[in-house]
């Protein structure tokens, strides 16, 4: 069956089974491997994206749930190279990563919650983000994602004035 | 679609025509295969050797190399250890700008490969990547800065003492050319005598903070993992092992697998079964369908692996014996302190899945993988394909986490079997069922301390028997080797002995044949270990009514250098923690140490009731793993040290329930998440003007620091992993 959605901006259409995973789609199909998976079961945030700027876990996401929305992953969070996303911003300034395997999911689910909360406090981010890291990148993560948050901040105000 | 690069069949020694073919040169040869060569004899089951200096594994049977200059002056450096996470690649990349006198951007470190790179025998692990290669790796890069500058000496007909290197260039005068630009116009390399290196006081980048050379990709999504990697025309496959412990396969009823939409064909070998497909999707709904029938000799059930898994049942073997701790520790006498503490079953829980590319043609086979051991996954492939090792070259990718899980159960030999059968390139890839399930465990353990006080608080006598199952012996040196052995010593023994200088102390352990496949963990045996030795001695210390810091440090006073350091960053610690000020109310403080390959650690652990769970607030944790090269780097380790060894003490497990693991899937094994996260400071002290390893010591003091403090506030002493905690 075809589907059709904008991945990153920009349109595709893939032939597939409806009910395949997402994930699988976007890794496989469209060759997009900065989404990753981790367990299958929606229970560790590997596979984090956006669908229309709601944050999914992709490998619990038939295709078919796509049909006509648009996917942002990773590889789609900044503009460009050279104007990071305030997320991949201060994952770069907080030097995040270990293994690096579970970071995109975390930083979806953390450009997802700094919308939601503007300026959230480590409760916050501790009780809205439950992807599983197996490095220990845990603390480094809570003060990036504060960071983050504040970068957000700053870029609002200098395009306010 | 990754990009993978052809590989390339080096020859000896350099020429114009391969750089024009490769837009990159070769440097390697004679004199850096004279240097690896020194460690052939000594890459025995390297990667485990705890106990002493660790060497790299790392020689050059074939003439190897290390570095390529790019056309862009860029270059590559093919490090023969894989990075995991651990930071070791940017370390390497520090080292090397050292001696070749270019800035570190210059430098592209790449895992390299079983045929383009220094062959490992050892593999990454065992903390010892760069402990082993410091010497090396600067030895290597200022023979090939030597190298370029003979070359510029010739080439500008002038003595060698009028070439200078400097970031990147050499210079003549005011005359310069860069590194890439004399590899164009040379033909004929010298090789000049090991050179001296840099002394410690003029190192440019070692000990300063550097962001991860491998971060940009990892931030961007860009980093390609193995189960990433994909290659033209290749089928994906999935394998169902035996799902019972020890099962063996009856029967196949592959019908309906292989009617299923996308499924090309079914494979059974030996004791597994593969469905293959044109995707990922349609492989899992095939292996889905399969109807398997399993003869299983002994349904096993927790209990029988309790009851196995316990002092006096197995083969012992003694790892430290001084005084007379036999005859002071009579069991009869009531003087005796006597504890016993377990330690579950365990998962590495790495998050990438194992998934392995494998293309075997008639006269060669290319596998593509995430691998801690290069040198096993070869042997093995070779084995299930019955193709001569030389044939077979064994690519090395990023790893999404490694812990000890991608020493072992590669899955190469089946994707490569299922290759050969198939005539196409296929990646077998592992759900998170088959991580769980039939990966490899942490072997449980049991271990019994006794004790004898003197009058006066302090030890009299003291020993331990350690009991649990292999963690590396035998895939270092077969069954047979396990016999001579005679107990997994080396990894799952580490940690069993006493640092302290007790006047008599004895330790054992003893090996239990388990019936399912264990092995290393992050730490090895000092997890286990270090939780069973450093909660008693805390038992000890509340016997002795003495402060658990001082009960240590008054049993740490010889000359050991040891012992000294370790005695140093304890008083450090007890001072920067706030340990001798009052704990405010709720509060339950805790402490532990551990020595792990000439690596000292401590933690100051407090741990609170907040909503009625326990959780640990605050870590004050300290390390001293001698010369440190990436302050950050290293801050990462312990920080990782940290969250693991909080998420493995409060709530890992597996066990075994009807000849099955009770964990599938991460919801039926519990973890740390953000919720966890304590309050955390990271200090580090220099105790030594060499590195040594950093990836495993400091989780050595983390499960006990947090049992002592849970017992601080609750009075409740765990002597289990993971904590039994109500």
């Amino acid at each position: 069956m075809n589907i059709s959605f904008k991945i990153n901006g920009k349109a595709v259409t893939v032939d597939t089974d409806p009910m395949t995973p997402l994930l699988w789609v976007v890794r496989d199909e469209l060759s997009l491997k900065g989404t990753k998976y981790g367990c299958g079961k929606a229970l560790c945030g590997a596979c984090s994206l956006h669908v229309d700027g709601e944050l999914y876990r992709s490998c619990s996401l038939p295709v078919k749930y796509a049909e006509n929305k648009n996917v942002t992953t990773i590889e789609g969070l900044s503009e460009n190279e050279n104007e990071l996303h305030p997320v991949q911003q201060a994952w770069m300034d907080i030097n995040v990563p270990q293994c690096g395997y579970c970071q995109p999911g975390f930083m979806m689910a953390a450009a997802k919650l700094i919308e939601e909360i503007p300026e959230p406090t480590d409760q916050d981010i501790k009780e809205n983000i439950s992807n599983i890291c197996r490095c220990g990148t845990h603390p480094r993560i809570i003060k990036a994602v504060k960071k983050a948050a504040q970068l957000k901040q700053s870029q609002k105000v200098q395009s306010d004035e | 679609m990754s990009k993978e690069e052809t590989p390339e069949k080096k020859k000896k020694g350099f020429s114009r025509r391969k750089f024009l073919k490769n837009t990159g040169i070769v440097i390697g040869g004679g004199s850096l295969l004279l240097y690896f060569g020194r460690h052939k004899l000594r890459t025995f089951a390297a990667g485990f050797i705890a106990d002493m200096d660790l060497p790299s594994g790392v020689s050059n049977f074939d003439p190897d190399f290390w570095f390529e200059i790019m056309e862009d002056n860029t270059i590559l450096f093919k490090s023969p250890k894989v990075e995991m996470g651990q930071g070791i690649f940017t370390g390497f990349a520090m080292l090397a700008a050292e001696e070749l006198e270019v800035a570190i951007e210059q430098i592209k470190v790449v895992p390299g490969s079983s045929v383009n790179s220094a062959n490992d025998m050892a593999g990454t692990g065992g903390s010892g990547s760069t402990h082993s290669l410091y010497v090396s790796i600067r030895e290597v890069a200022a023979t090939m800065r030597e190298m370029l500058r003979m070359a510029a000496a010739d080439y500008w007909k002038v003595p060698l003492e009028d070439i200078r290197a400097e970031n990147g260039m050499l210079l003549k005068g005011s005359e310069s050319m860069s590194y890439a630009d004399i590899v164009k116009n040379t033909e004929q390399w010298k090789t000049p005598k090991t050179p001296d290196l840099k002394l410690a006081s003029s190192f440019k980048y070692v000990g300063t903070e550097r962001k991860r050379i491998d971060l940009k990709p990892k931030v961007m999504g860009d980093a390609i993992f193995a189960i990433d990697t994909e290659i033209p025309d290749m089928l994906y496959a999935v394998v169902q092992y035996p799902e019972y412990i020890g099962g063996k396969l009856k029967s196949v009823d592959s019908s309906e697998a292989e009617s299923t939409n996308g499924v090309i064909r079914v494979i059974r070998e030996d004791n597994w079964v593969a469905v293959v497909a044109k995707n990922r999707y349609a492989a899992e709904m095939g292996k889905k369908a399969l109807k398997l029938e399993w003869d299983v000799e002994k349904t096993w059930q927790q209990q029988d692996i309790d009851e196995l898994v316990k002092v006096g049942n197995g083969r012992t073997v003694k790892l430290q014996d001084k005084g007379s701790a036999s005859s002071v520790i009579k069991d009869d006498d009531i003087e005796v302190i006597h504890q016993e503490y377990r330690t579950s079953l365990g998962v590495h829980a790495q998050l990438e899945p194992n998934g392995v590319i494998a293309d075997v043609k008639e006269d060669k086979a290319v596998i593509i993988m995430g691998t801690q051991a290069i040198s096993f996954v070869k042997r093995a492939v070779s084995k299930a394909i019955n193709m001569s090792s030389g044939k077979i070259e064994i690519r090395n990718s990023f790893l999404g986490g490694g812990f000890g899980r991608r020493y072992f159960k590669f899955n190469a030999p089946e994707a490569a079997r299922i290759s050969q059968i198939l005539g196409k390139p296929v990646q077998v890839f592992r759900d998170r069922e088959s991580e769980f399930t039939d990966g490899y465990f942490r072997p449980s353990s049991h271990h019994e301390l006794k004790a004898v006080l003197n009058d006066d608080g302090t030890v009299k006598a003291i020993s331990h028997t350690q009991a649990t199952g292999d963690m590396g012996i035998k895939l270092a040196a077969g069954k047979m080797g396990m016999n001579i052995m005679g107990a997994d010593f080396i990894s799952a023994g580490h940690g069993a002995k006493f640092l302290y200088d007790f006047p008599n102390k004895k330790a054992y352990v003893e090996h239990i044949d388990m019936p399912i496949p264990t092995g290393i963990w992050r730490g090895v045996g000092m997890f286990p270990n270090g939780f069973a030795v450093e909660t008693f001695i805390d038992e000890l210390a509340r016997k002795a009514n003495t402060d658990p810091i001082e009960f240590r440090l008054k049993h740490l006073y010889s000359d050991d250098p040891i012992v000294k350091r370790m005695k140093n960053i304890i008083e450090i610690l007890r001072d920067r923690s706030g340990w001798n000020t009052p704990a405010p109310e709720g509060v339950g403080r805790g402490f532990a140490c551990g020595e792990d390959r000439k690596t000292v650690a401590a933690a100051a652990v407090e741990v609170q009731k907040i909503d009625g769970q326990i959780r640990v607030t605050k870590v004050t944790h300290i390390v001293d793993p001698g010369l440190v090269i990436n302050p950050d780097g290293v801050r990462q380790q312990v920080e990782g040290c940290i969250m693991m060894g909080i998420s493995a003490s409060m709530y890992e497990g597996t066990y075994v329930k009807d000849g099955q693991m009770t964990a599938t899937n991460y919801h039926q094994y519990p973890m740390a998440s953000l919720m966890d996260t304590p309050e955390i400071e990271v200090i580090m002290v220099e105790g030594s003007a060499k590195p040594s390893g950093v990836g495993e010591p400091p989780i050595a003091p983390m499960a006990p620091a947090i049992g002592n403090a849970i017992f601080d506030l609750t009075g409740e002493r765990q002597r289990k992993l993971p904590f039994q905690l109500t």
